[in-house]
């Protein structure tokens, strides 16, 4: 057995399973951390894949700003302790059956679909070759992508706007 | 070196556990990151792709959809403080004031 299978499959299975507590636990400053500890994870999933660029922007965005972000909102409204009650809504159990089914019908369809077609093969990822993984990124960022790239960052800025509205001075009543 | 289906595997089970968070929490802000869980799924999913195909433009997306997240984010947080100015209350189900 390889180290790359070894190091994908204890990266998988943190993921997983730091997603599934997320989901599961009581206190939401539990959920940010275990959602971080996950992004992290993820980032050295996107390594093995050859995407240093993108490993550096996740570690950045996801869980230096939207996490912070997530976890300054959490510190900012007063929640009350959800121990007394449920969690989840009044049907979840039924939703989590369906979700299995549903969970399940995925795999054998996917499974029967790649079995029609001739599997994938592993190539080398772009970094052995003469260019450097940032270099081809950049490269079509900045020539092929150039008007979506334009967008995004309109969108970005309509966003901040948005929440700068949302946020200003509101009369509250109780 | 895992196979293309691996990763494929491990990007619907992301995706499916963020949509079951979605659909069954009843606390906004974790409602908002399991949002973040299933586009964490995408980003597994496009990467995978982009690698094995030897196509560049999965990562191109992975970065917008980074950037979208972002933006989302921001929209949904500030809406979440709106409506806890409002109502007093983060859960979903206490939140009837369109008889919903």
């Amino acid at each position: 057995m390889n180290w790359d299978l070894i190091i994908f499959y204890y990266l998988a299975i943190v993921m997983i399973f730091s997603s599934v507590f997320a989901i599961f636990s009581r206190h939401p400053v539990y959920t940010v951390l275990l959602v971080l500890v996950m992004i992290i994870h993820q980032a050295f999933l996107l390594l093995t894949l050859g995407a240093e660029f993108l490993t550096v922007v996740q570690i950045i965005v996801y869980a230096g700003a939207i996490l912070v972000l997530f976890l300054f909102v959490v510190y900012l409204i007063n929640l009350r302790k959800e121990t007394k009650r449920n969690v989840f809504i009044k049907r979840a159990s039924l939703i989590a059956i369906i979700f299995l089914v549903l969970g399940a019908f995925l795999m054998i369809n996917f499974f029967s679909l790649i079995s029609l077609k001739p599997s994938f093969k592993a190539y080398l990822p772009f970094t052995v070759e003469e260019k450097s993984n940032v270099w081809w990124i950049a490269n079509y960022l900045f020539k092929s992508y150039l008007l979506q790239f334009e967008i995004i960052g309109v969108i970005l800025l309509v966003a901040i706007f948005g929440a700068v509205f949302l946020i200003r001075k509101v009369k509250t009543f109780e | 070196m895992p196979s293309l289906e691996q990763y494929i595997i491990l990007a619907i089970i992301l995706f499916l556990i963020g949509l079951f968070g979605f659909l069954t929490r009843r606390n906004l802000i974790i409602i908002l990151i399991s949002i973040e869980i299933m586009l964490n799924g995408l980003i597994v999913l496009f990467a995978a792709i982009s690698h094995f195909t030897k196509d560049i433009s999965g990562y191109i997306i992975v970065f917008f959809i980074i950037a979208m997240a972002a933006a989302e984010a921001a929209i949904g947080l500030s809406l979440v403080i709106l409506i806890y100015k409002r109502l007093r209350t983060v859960y979903s189900d206490e939140i009837t004031t369109f008889k919903g």
